[in-house]
């Protein structure tokens, strides 16, 4: 489960955030709404343990990101935070095989060959193996950035505007899969959008 | 796919940056090491053919001049001096050895040593083929003169006057081949030894035989025109005469006497050695600078590509951070990377240096017969140095790396 407590963040002492609590059990699913600018990536960020909330706290299984050094957060998002972007990003100088192995390096679990073959045909990317990253379709990528997100089997998925650079149908294949995934590993999927295709297909959400 | 193996892919996945930093590194040690190779082996080489000569006795004039003539054979003589006077001299309870040379003629370039043939054990010089002399006008060669001129056991040929190739020919003289040494990796390699009476008699007997005239009876009166007492004779002058020392208060006493109580000279080698690789290592220095300036340019290089590909991979590094990676294994991922690129460098430069000197040694065998593959202690400085230069340069591009804000970067608002 995934749970916050009163978290708050300020930008240069002016822009100041608070977001509301959040409650998700094992597999479940939340889509946080909200227009520009209300901190949207920052509430993600923070669920991230990419930045620190000033107040609150915010609880991962039975971990509390207050409790964590730098070093220790960084290993604990490898090993249990799947992150996906509105653009995809991917190391450049590797192929998509080798960015999911890296991934799952990174993470420090069981680096398995098949399991990353596996993935990428489950997600229609089977002959795009050794092809570089950037060589592939906005649709392609955005695939192979979720496969790169969730072949550690993260207990949290979190999603930043996944869909919105995307047309409608890539829009739902993205949606489809991030749903099946996160069935398939049992995890939390937190997806924070102001992508209105996407809003009724979730009956979990709140607005920011 | 683990930090180090990402360190070489971004190294090869930008060649032209790669190799760039590479060749300047490659360039500026090669050339040091280039450098010291050669230093070193001269002053091995220097030091090879002292063989524990102490002092050397020639006629008046630049001391540096009779070193290098009598014991490297590379300058002209200083002049003739009386055997008798230098052997009174050297007639001495201090004096362990002394050898006479004659020298002044040459064949093909090779010069002709009148000596004794202590000089021959004195180098340590096998035999390969053949006797060493036992008369006049009788010669044992070099193993470099055999290879070159193709002369063998039994080869009659003339000396020329002087060690150019257009000096007056002794065509009433001829030397015959009698024994080639083996190869010694000293001086000696370049060198035909004869008796120290063979010398005499070209130059003072009157004898009218052409060098064409390959008569084998007719050049055996040389030496039966002089008595075996020519050394007593106070006509009988050599060039130089080699000493070496029983005890070290000879160092002190012997070259002031021979310095101010004679008109001969007395030169000491270690000495004049030392004088003359302190002129050479001026020149050295100066080019080691200027190679040193070049490994200094590699490291800017290193620099600006790395810090170049950290602008564009700025969104990589986040990833990589989101994906799990701390910040110190970042730093290592851009360490690693500035560390690949000089030592890939370095290593080509040692190579490179010793590529070179392997080549001419082929075309010049007489030269740098035995290469150090080994790294020299020079170069062992020379190989820690360019690594802290590439270590220097990666610094700071590390440390853009280590405060990368990726919040920031990855935020879409």
């Amino acid at each position: 489960m995934i749970k916050t407590e009163s978290i708050s963040y300020t930008y240069d002492g002016n822009l100041n955030f608070n977001f509301p609590d959040i409650h998700l059990s094992e597999g479940g699913s939340l889509l946080v709404l909200g227009n520009s600018g209300v901190g949207k990536t920052t509430f993600l960020q923070i669920l991230a343990g990419l930045l620190k909330s000033e107040s609150g706290k915010v609880q991962l299984g039975n971990t509390n990101y207050n409790d964590l050094s730098d070093n220790e957060m960084d290993y604990f998002r490898g090993a249990n935070i799947g992150v996906i972007f509105q653009k995809s990003y991917f190391v450049r100088t590797l192929n998509i095989f080798e960015n999911l192995k890296l991934s799952l390096v990174l993470s420090n679990k069981k680096y398995e060959e098949n399991n990353i073959i596996n993935l990428l045909e489950d997600i229609g990317l089977g002959d795009k193996l050794y092809s570089m990253p950037y060589d592939l379709s906005q649709g392609e990528q955005q695939r192979a950035a979720i496969a790169s997100a969730v072949i550690k089997n993260p207990e949290l998925i979190l999603a930043d505007e996944p869909t919105s650079s995307l047309d409608d149908d890539n829009c739902q294949k993205t949606i489809s899969l991030l749903k099946k995934q996160a069935d398939k590993n049992k995890s939390k999927l937190i997806i924070i959008t102001h992508d209105n295709r996407i809003k009724n297909q979730f009956n979990n959400s709140i607005t920011l | 796919m683990n930090i180090r193996k990402l360190a070489w892919r971004n190294i090869v996945f930008n060649p032209l940056n790669t190799i760039l930093s590479i060749l300047l590194m490659t360039f500026g040690v090669g050339v040091i090491s280039l450098l010291l190779l050669l230093n070193n082996q001269i002053d091995k080489q220097l030091q090879d053919n002292l063989r524990g000569i102490d002092m050397v006795i020639g006629a008046k004039g630049s001391p540096l001049q009779l070193i290098l003539s009598s014991i490297y054979h590379i300058d002209n003589p200083t002049g003739n001096i009386s055997y008798k006077e230098a052997e009174k001299l050297t007639k001495n309870s201090m004096v362990d050895l002394t050898i006479p040379l004659s020298y002044g003629d040459s064949y093909n370039g090779f010069r002709i040593v009148g000596t004794t043939q202590e000089y021959i054990d004195l180098y340590d010089a096998d035999l390969s083929k053949g006797v060493l002399w036992d008369k006049s006008m009788q010669v044992v060669i070099g193993s470099a003169v055999a290879d070159i001129t193709n002369l063998s056991i039994g080869d009659m040929f003339c000396g020329t006057h002087g060690f150019g190739d257009d000096g007056h020919v002794h065509d009433h003289h001829h030397y015959e081949v009698v024994g080639i040494l083996k190869q010694s990796n000293t001086t000696i390699d370049k060198l035909i030894i004869t008796d120290t009476k063979s010398v005499w008699d070209v130059h003072n007997s009157h004898d009218h035989h052409t060098c064409e005239d390959h008569d084998h009876h007719d050049h055996h009166h040389a030496d039966e025109n002089h008595n075996e007492d020519i050394y007593n004779s106070d006509k009988f002058m050599v060039t130089s005469m080699l000493v070496r020392f029983k005890s070290p208060v000879a160092f002190i006493q012997m070259p002031r006497k021979v310095n101010e109580t004679t008109n001969l000279q007395a030169a000491m080698p270690v000495l004049e050695i030392n004088r003359l690789t302190n002129l050479l290592g001026f020149g050295v220095q100066t080019i080691n600078v200027i190679a040193l300036v070049i490994i200094l340019v590699s490291g800017l290089s290193i620099f600006i590509s790395l810090y170049n590909s950290l602008r564009k991979r700025r969104y990589e590094l986040a990833l990589i951070r989101v994906h799990g990676a701390t910040k110190s294994q970042l730093i290592k991922l851009v360490l690693y990377e500035g560390l690949t690129l000089s030592l890939i460098g370095t290593v080509f430069g040692l190579i490179i240096s010793r590529s070179i000197l392997f080549v001419t040694s082929f075309f010049n065998n007489q030269i740098f017969s035995n290469i150090e593959i080994n790294l020299i202690t020079e170069e062992l400085w020379l190989f820690l140095i360019s690594l802290l230069i590439g270590l220097i340069a990666s610094l700071i591009p590390s440390i853009l790396a280590y405060k990368i804000n990726i919040p920031k970067i990855l935020s879409n608002e």
